[in-house]
Parts: C-alpha cells; structure tokens; sequence
C-alpha cells in the first residue's frame, strides 16, 4: 500500500511523499515528533498521520475471513471489507473528508443543500468502494437550492468514478439519469478534462518514470462510459429504473447511479399523496437492491422546498420525509456567506459535520480560502 | 431505452446578435434547456426576446438555428413596432442571408396567453404545430415574455393555492422541457422581480444562484414566483439597471456652471446556469438591439 492512498488532507500527503515517504512501510518506525521535525507539522498533526498509517496497514494485513455458513459474515468480517471498500472522490478534499474519503459504494445519497463544500480537492481521493458483500448499501440524498452546484456534483461524480484503479479510483462506469435537462455536455467534457489534467500531475509528482504509466484517457473516452439518459415524464423514470436491472447485468462495470434530479417529474400531477409516497418507495426500494446486488453506488440529487410550520419557513427535501428516511445517508448543500457548503444531515456511519467547496471551471474542489488557510500553514 | 451518446449531443446555441453577449453565455441560449431572464420592467427582457426570435433565422454557420420562433406573450400589447424596427436594421446587417422580399417577421409566431391554463393548453397544441411546420422553416425557439404575469394576480396567499401554482409551474416546465428535447428548441422565459424587505439575503433568507443579492435601481429585488419555479427553470440571467449621475463641468463664457448627466448603467449577470461560471456584462440599448459593451 502506497501513501496516496491513505486517508489524509492533500498536504500531508504532498509533504510526506516530498520528505521521501512513498510506502507505508516506511512510516512504520518513525517517532511522531520525528516526523513533525521532518515534515514541518505540530506534532499532533505528526501523531495522527501515524494513526492512520497504522491502521491502515492493519486492515491491510488481517484479509484472512472464516466464514462459518457460506455468506454468513461477522462484524468483523464486514468492517475490514468495508475498509476495504473503494470510494469515489467528489475532487474536493474537504468533501471528500467528511464524506469519509469519498461517496461509498452500495449507499444511496441524496444531495439537496449547499453541505457539497465537503468534496475535497484531491482528485484522488473519490473512491467508490468496490468490496463485494458487505451489505451497507451506498444510497445517498444530495440537495439543495437552485443554482449551489447539485448538477456540477452529478458530473463530477459521474466523471470520477472513471478514475483507473492505479489512482485510486474505481476505474467504472457511470449511468446518468437526468430529469430536468440541467446536464450539459460541454460541462462536462471541461470537468473530463480536468480530471486527466489533473491524474497526469499527480502522476508526475509520484512516479517520475512518467513514461511508464502515462494516462492514455481521453476526455472523449470518458463521455462515452457516461450512459446518459434524458426522462421527459415520471412514468418513464420509473419504467427507466425498472429497467435498469436489465442494463447493469450488461454492463457490470457500471459503478455509479446519479439521479438529476429524483423529485422533478414528482412535483406535479399527483393529487393522491399517499400514492405518491407509494411509488417513491417502491422506486427508492429499487434503487437500493441495485446498489447491493451490482455493488454500485447510488447518488440522488434532489429539490429543496419550503416547509411551512407555525407561522416560520423551514428548508426540507422536497417529496416529503417518508422519502427522506429511506437514503442511508443525506447531504445538505448551503450558502454561508458567499461559500457554498455541504453538510451531512444524516448518516449511518459519520458524524455530522461540514465544509466548504467551490465550483470551478475545472470542476468541484475545495473552497478557495480553505486553500488559503491550508497555504498559510 | 438505449442510453445517448454523449458525443454525438452537442448542445447548439442561438446567438443574441451581440459577440460579447455571445462570449458572456458561451454562444448564446442553449437549445434542449431552459432559460429565464430575470428583471424589473424597462430593463430591456423584451427587447432579448424580439432579438432572439430575428437571430434563430441565422444559418446554422452564422450562430442561428436556421429556424422559425413561437412568441407567447402575455403582457399587452405585443411590440410591433419595435419588433418592426428591429427587423429593418437586422435584415440590412444580414441582406445576404435574405432574398429580397423576404420578411424576418413572417418567422415570428406571435400568440398572446392570458391564464396559466390557456397555456397549457395552446403548449399541448404546439406539438401538431411544429411537426406540421416541419417542411416549412422548423420551430426551434420558444419565447414565452413573461411567465410571472400568468400567476401574479389569479392566485389567492393560502396554502392550498400556493400549492395548486407551484403544481403549475412544475406542469408547464416540464411540458416546456419535454418539448424542447423533442424537437432540439431553446427556451426562453422572462419573469419579474418584487421588491425585498427586510435584512435577510432573499426571500425567508434564501439565497439562489451567485449573487447575494440583486440590486436593481437602487433597490433590493428578488424574482418573483419563489424557489419553486427557480428549480424549473435551467438557467437564470438577470437584468440590472441602475442610474448613475456623472457631473460635467461645462466652461461657458459667464464663468463655471456644472451639469449633472443622468446615465443608464445597464449590466447582465448569471445568476445559475449548469454550464456557465459567475460572470456579468455591461449592455446598452440601442435602435438596432441590445449590445455588450466591453470595458
């Protein structure tokens, strides 16, 4: 296991691979306020590097499962292949922090407010985990306003889970469902491009034989494993998703399901709530075998709407809570300010917390004065 | 249900008729999408509109969409005579596309909407209207000036009529929308502003798109129909105008006497839109249309 791969800021990573660190093996024997010294860090910060390579190292080295009934798991069993799950990175650091290292395979998450300022700059840290097994399933609830960058996470999401596995990707393919007609392919062609960019300066910086493993993606390449599906009406999304099971089992290397966005089509038409809720479900039920069956990861953008009670105006998800409580995990995305932020409203596995993002012309990365502050250190 | 390719879907672009309008929005208005112009009353949204509809008749080489326009309008009356106007400066700069006798507004559909369901309705009777205009010059723009006129008055501040309107809007966006992707149409929808009171950042403190607030002759504005219909539409220009007062010093023969010039500051901001960075623009209007200006 390499260095780049662990779990830290994009500094750290760049202070320790610049100090002559490039396997954790080679972390294994140094002192905390060693390392300080060397990388030019407070000791605490030194210490926590440690703990991660440490137990990094540990979940590499215990593979060794006994299962007792073939497919039965111990908690044991399923925290080490959760580890070893990949994530997709959001290409903010911070983001990507909170998010516990990126977007998990086989979880459901629904992006609504501004909390997408988590999304963390190093590209490489948006990892899809790719363990087969383990049952949490990657369902993720994005949402937010009007115009705080829900569309420009669906691209980038789509776009990152292309990054090969050398990068610390998941090397997959992406399924795009767009609702509301917000995708734009020249978007995304510029956040494609980016994102080699990018790959090949981190390649650069790592290995200097950048002869060896020069990218040999194109941006075009990366469009073409992006199956876009444009849906003009709500019966077509569902018959879409019913569909779907058909599609992955063609296409196994579908890593990622991003939904923009899952509310549109709702938002009209239904009289009969409870019917509404109804079908909601049962799609969000659909949804979520996907995930566990294919192991995919599955992001659903979502509107934000006004909540009227008692007289004061609250933001909520749009369709509803019952529609809410089915994502494992729910992600706020919010002006503070004049930064967008994204907050994770619920999840099974991190705590709750939040960070700032910006969207650029390269795509998603973090904000530009958490940059500043990470300069000023 | 084959997935697109996403190489073969380019996005076309019907320019404005100004480069640096055009630079400012990456080509001009999308097709497949969405657009709303956002501004107060004399801010020029109408004269975009008017400008628009005479450009799409472009050949494809030339910016247009080498195609025909369906003008909604439900502020009376229609600008005739402005449209006129604009129609004689754009066939002299464009003679060469033309043949002589050759009329720009005999592309223009106009149809005047008085109620949200009159809309809808003449939405459902659009689709036999473009595929029968096929063999003629195509339909490829929809112009709808203004959609906030339909919903300001006919709906009463309760819970169940708000709910009934923004049920609307979200039926009319994706009827709109639906359209647009069948036959490759830009959409473009204007809507007002109301004015902001109170300190919070817009409406029940909600802030939408880049800006933190939208200024507009000195005042502070939001757009109208809320956050409902903002998540209908793709993406949001808005249109500011502010007066600015220059003093000239004037040296006539009985010693100094100053004048104060009143100027129109007119700029175009993107307040959202999925392709487009923050970014904004001075304009001017002029007889022949509506320019960038750079600085």
């Amino acid at each position: 296991m390499e260095i780049w791969r662990l779990p830290i800021s994009a500094s750290q990573r760049g202070k320790l691979i610049s100090a002559g660190y490039t396997s954790l093996s080679s972390l294994s024997s140094i002192s905390s306020s060693d390392l300080a010294r060397e990388l030019k860090v407070s000791e605490s910060e030194a210490m926590n590097i440690l703990k991660v390579a440490s137990h990094s190292r540990g979940s590499e080295t215990s593979n060794a499962s006994c299962s007792i009934v073939e497919g039965a798991q111990t908690a044991w069993d399923m925290l080490h292949d959760e580890e070893s799950l990949m994530h997709i990175t959001t290409s903010s650091a911070d983001l990507d922090n909170i998010l516990g290292g990126g977007i998990h395979c086989k979880e459901v998450t629904e992006i609504g407010w501004s909390s997408l300022s988590l999304i963390v700059n190093s590209v490489l840290k948006y990892k899809l985990t790719t363990a087969f097994g383990s049952e949490s399933i990657i369902f993720m609830l994005i949402g937010g306003v009007p115009g705080i960058g829900k569309t420009q996470l669906g691209i980038q999401i789509a776009v990152n889970v292309q990054i090969p596995n050398d990068f610390g990707g998941l090397g997959g393919k992406a399924i795009y469902i767009d609702t509301e007609g917000s995708f734009m392919v020249e978007r995304a062609f510029q956040i494609a491009e980016a994102c080699i960019e990018d790959m090949s300066e981190y390649n650069r910086f790592l290995r200097k034989d950048f002869q060896e493993c020069k990218i040999k993606m194109l941006p075009q390449d990366i469009l073409e494993n992006i199956f876009y599906f444009r849906i003009c009406s709500y019966t077509e999304q569902i018959a879409l998703i019913n569909y779907l099971d058909k599609f992955l089992s063609e296409h196994k290397d579908v890593k990622v399901i991003v939904v923009d966005s899952v509310t549109f089509h709702f938002r009209q038409d239904f009289d009969d709530m409870a019917h509404r809720t109804r079908v909601l479900s049962g799609m969000a039920l659909k949804l979520m075998n996907l995930a566990k069956r294919f192991s995919l990861a599955v992001v659903l953008l979502n509107q934000v709407t006004t909540k009227h009670t008692e007289a004061s105006f609250q933001l909520a998800f749009a369709l509803g809570d019952s529609w809410s409580h089915t994502c494992t995990n729910r992600i706020v995305l919010y002006w503070n300010g004049n930064e967008r932020y994204a907050y994770i409203d619920k999840s099974p596995s991190l705590r709750s917390a939040s960070a700032a993002y910006s969207v650029t012309a390269r795509g998603i990365r973090n904000s530009s004065s958490s940059c500043k502050r990470i300069k000023m250190m | 249900m084959t997935p697109q390719s996403l190489l073969q879907l380019t996005s076309q672009k019907c320019t404005t008729g100004c480069p640096i309008l055009d630079r400012l929005l990456y080509g001009g208005i999308p097709c497949d999408s969405i657009t709303e112009i956002v501004a107060e009353s004399g801010s020029g949204k109408t004269q975009i509109c008017l400008q628009l509809s005479l450009h799409a008749q472009l050949p494809v080489s030339h910016g247009g969409l080498a195609a025909s326009s369906l003008y909604l309008h439900t502020e009376f009356p229609f600008p005739f005579r402005r449209l006129h106007q604009l129609c004689l400066s754009f066939r002299s700069s464009n003679a060469h596309h033309f043949p002589v006798n050759d009329n720009p507004c005999d592309r223009i559909f106009v149809q005047s909407v008085h109620t949200a369901d009159h809309l809808l309705e003449i939405m459902s009777k659009t689709d036999p209207f473009i595929e029968n205009s096929k063999n003629q010059v195509p339909v490829r723009l929809i112009v709808i000036d203004s959609i906030a006129a339909l919903f300001r008055s006919d709906f009463d501040n309760n819970p169940v009529e708000l709910k009934r309107r923004s049920s609307l809007f979200f039926k009319i966006s994706s009827k709109l929308k639906a359209l647009a992707k069948r036959f490759n149409l830009a959409v473009l929808v204007t809507n007002q502003v109301v004015d902001l009171v109170g300190p919070n950042e817009g409406i029940n403190g909600l802030r939408i798109g880049n800006l933190v607030c939208l200024h507009t002759s000195g005042r502070r504005v939001c757009p109208a129909l809320g956050l409902a219909w903002a998540n209908c539409v793709n993406s949001r220009l808005f249109l500011s105008r502010n007066e600015e007062v220059i003093r000239e010093e004037n040296e006539k023969s009985n010693g100094q006497s100053c004048d104060f010039v009143k100027k129109k500051m007119r700029k175009l901001y993107v307040v959202f839109a999925p392709h487009l960075p923050e970014s904004s623009c001075e304009f001017e209007i002029t007889r022949e249309g509506l320019f960038g200006v750079e600085r």
